[in-house]
């Protein structure tokens, strides 16, 4: 019988509020900066199959991951799951996206009944993987990623089992906070657990069970109606990620027919010897990633929406690799190439109908730079930490307004970085600067939204500074693809500035008077790959990639682009080279703070040329 | 009377039937049902400062632009490789 539909609506938004709730729990308890700061977690509702309820707020390309998680679990465990567990699963070849992220999940009993489960993650503050920090770029294979289990009970029926626990922390560097991320999982999970209960205690078990199974088919519904309303066609996108002197591709074409997408990956690179493939499950949740909140905004994201979506992901290819291929870099590897390419296709889908054109954009902060600094801090104990500016990202530009600037990305729609003065207060280090990065933004009738660049120096370290493990792709390749013209986000870029050497007149410039990378002496080396020294008067520089933009850059508002030359955003050359706007006069070559204008003769005249030479004769010789 | 296709590309009718056009000019590119990037202008250039300082490295690739013949609107973007194929976007006829 179904429920009426005010009932309906109450436990629907009881379930959103369940899910709130316990993700802030996780956050009060963990510790670590990567879970605080940057969000990087996830939680979740399961019905008593495994199959996703109610997908929460975090990394959205964990939500089908961790129904897989459950249901792996109760295959392993059936008959065994009782009342008060908690299991623990990080293997990336049986659900996990990589080992550094933990997935807790919780089965709810109600009456002695399972009725469903609550499941988590964090990417824990370490793994004991070679590399500290999770992110191992010297990994050969998953072997040398840390533990990783394919399904093992951390708690049973409410006590923590301490030697598994104990087990786990033997094996990973800083086992405090490690303990700590356990907890605030475990935390988490209990919340979600009892409120889930009292949910059922208010309802009743067959209401609300009734009105979970009405939910998802609702979402069902929802999406196959919406999915009929846009013409059947098919859209193709391809992302290219290098690692070191290697290049591969994500090729994706999607195919929309009535009320279904298939997602066709073939053409894809094999998989790869380093760590950034992923398996065929992190690929499935790379797509829903942007599926969920650009299609499904406002459907409840759970099974229903999963049902009318197909997978094709080649077995041997970078987006669905064979045990034992190294994966520790994957979620900001091959998933992201795939949370890409998908973002692209579903865009390029969404302009061609009327209804929808709002909802396409063009790829937000399509390339995370995973560092993590790792050392003794300025208080003697050991830290381990990720430069959460990875998180701030940049939005992509809308088929109606420019991308979000630092605006963060489509996975995750919670994504934050830390302030300047937490990071310093926790590592030894100092920031020479944080801002915008100009150009970054990918040109267009509205522009991408801007990347940022920084720099850092050590700063009262008792070993002469640290150490960090980078992850870096994307310096050779933009991969914030635009649309319908729109230009592609700038590439990202990592740099060791070797600060030792004095200079020729004998002088030392001090480096932490620098503001900007172009005026910062000694040798400037890219790093992308492997383990480097912060230490001395060397410093680390970092920018990442724009969002892409939207449309023709000399379609662009000429008032905009002087704007965006005014607030720095946009460089005076760019302006004119372009998006083919001429300045006045004071505005030439000039930067933030300066007062300038658009000549609006010059302008149109130049934008005429800059048209009829794309297509001269001339032009194609 | 026109349809929708991209921020650039809409259909219309033509005398042959439904049509891939320029937004700009309604310059016919190809029919539905085809693919309509052979049919513009493709010019490519280094990714290497395309956007501006900030594209410094973008080294190992082109940035390849289609132009619509009749105006010179620019209708789309890839990032490509030597070599690459166009990635065609195609509705059914």
């Amino acid at each position: 019988m179904a429920v009426d539909p005010i009932t309906f609506s109450i436990i629907r938004h009881r379930l959103y509020r369940v899910v709130d709730e316990a993700v802030i729990t996780l956050k009060h308890v963990s510790g670590s900066a990567i879970t605080n700061e940057g969000h990087d977690l996830m939680v979740s509702l399961y019905r008593a199959d495994g199959s996703l309820l109610m997908g929460g707020v975090g990394f959205l390309h964990h939500l089908t991951s961790a129904a897989e998680a459950c249901k792996a679990i109760i295959r392993r465990f059936d008959g065994r799951i009782n009342e008060g567990d908690v299991f623990l699963l990080n293997d990336p070849y049986t659900a996990a996206l990589h080992t550094s992220d933990i997935y807790l999940v919780a089965p709810v009993h109600h009456d002695g009944r399972l009725v469903a489960w609550s499941a988590c993650f964090v990417h824990v503050y370490d793994i004991g993987a070679k590399n500290p920090g999770g992110f191992c770029p010297d990994a050969e294979d998953i072997y040398t990623e840390g533990f990783s289990s394919p399904g093992v009970r951390l708690v049973n029926q409410g006590e923590l089992d301490q030697d598994v626990l104990d087990t786990l922390l033997n094996m990973v560097r800083s086992p405090e906070m490690v303990a700590l991320d356990m907890r605030s999982m475990i935390a988490c999970n209990n919340v979600a657990r009892e409120r889930m209960v009292a949910l059922i205690e208010k309802y009743g078990y067959d209401t609300v069970d009734e009105a979970c199974g009405q939910l998802i088919e609702q979402s069902e519904q929802l999406l196959r109606s919406r999915l009929r309303e846009l013409p059947n066609g098919t859209w193709e996108s391809r992302q290219y990620l290098e690692v070191l002197d290697e290049v591969y591709k994500v090729n994706l074409r999607m195919t929309k027919q009535d009320d279904k997408l298939v997602f066709d990956f073939t053409g894809s690179s094999p998989q790869s010897k380093y760590s950034v493939n992923c398996t065929k499950w992190a690929s499935l949740g790379g797509l829903f990633a942007p599926l969920f909140p650009l299609i499904c905004y406002d459907i409840t994201w759970n099974e229903g929406c999963i049902k009318p979506i197909t997978m094709i992901a080649p077995e041997g290819s970078i987006v669905n690799c064979i045990r034992p291929a190294p994966v520790s870099v994957a979620t900001v590897g091959a998933i992201q190439s795939v949370n890409n390419a998908a973002c692209t296709t579903i865009g390029k889908m969404l302009q061609t109908s009327e209804k929808y054109v709002k909802e396409a954009t063009s790829v937000w902060h399509a390339n995370h730079f995973a560092i993590f600094k790792f050392g003794r801090s300025q208080r003697g104990g050991e830290s381990i930490g990720i430069f959460t500016e990875t998180f701030a990202g940049s939005g992509g530009a809308r088929t109606y307004a420019d991308g979000v600037d630092v605006g963060g990305e489509i996975p995750n729609p919670i994504s934050r970085m830390a302030n300047v003065e937490t990071v310093e207060n926790n590592f030894p280090i100092r920031y020479l600067f944080r801002r915008r990065m100009q150009d970054s933004g990918g040109p267009g009738k509205y522009r991408g939204g801007t990347g940022m660049e920084f720099a850092v120096v050590q700063h009262d370290s008792p070993d002469g500074g640290l150490h960090y493990v980078v992850s870096g792709k994307g310096a050779n390749f933009p991969m914030s693809e635009g649309l319908a013209g729109g230009y592609p986000g700038a590439p990202n870029s990592y740099i060791w500035v070797h600060n030792n050497e004095t200079t020729g007149d004998g002088t030392n410039i001090d480096v932490r008077d620098c503001l900007n990378i172009e005026d910062m002496p000694g040798k400037k080396q890219a790093v992308t790959w492997g383990v480097f020294p912060l230490m001395d008067d060397d410093a680390l520089y970092v920018r990442w990639n724009g969002g892409g933009g939207f449309g023709d850059p000399l379609d662009r508002d000429a008032q905009a682009v002087a704007d965006d030359v005014r607030g720095s955003v946009v460089s005076p050359e760019a302006a004119r080279t372009v998006y083919g706007v001429v300045l006045t006069e004071a505005g030439a070559g000039t930067n933030a703070g300066v007062s300038v204008d658009v000549d609006q003769d010059a302008t149109e005249t130049l934008r005429r040329s800059m048209r009829a030479s794309r297509i001269s004769v001339a032009a194609a010789e | 009377m026109s349809a929708p296709f991209s921020g650039s590309l809409h259909i219309v009718e033509g005398k042959t039937g439904r049509q891939m056009a320029c937004k700009g000019c309604d310059q016919p590119l190809a029919p539905v049902g085809k693919p309509w990037k052979p049919a513009s202008t493709v010019r490519e250039r280094p990714m290497e400062g395309a956007g501006g300082r900030a594209y410094a490295s973008a080294s190992h690739v082109v940035l390849r632009r289609f132009f619509c013949p009749g105006c010179g609107a620019l209708l789309d973007t890839e990032t490509a490789m030597a070599g690459d194929p166009y990635l065609n976007d195609v509705i059914d006829a």
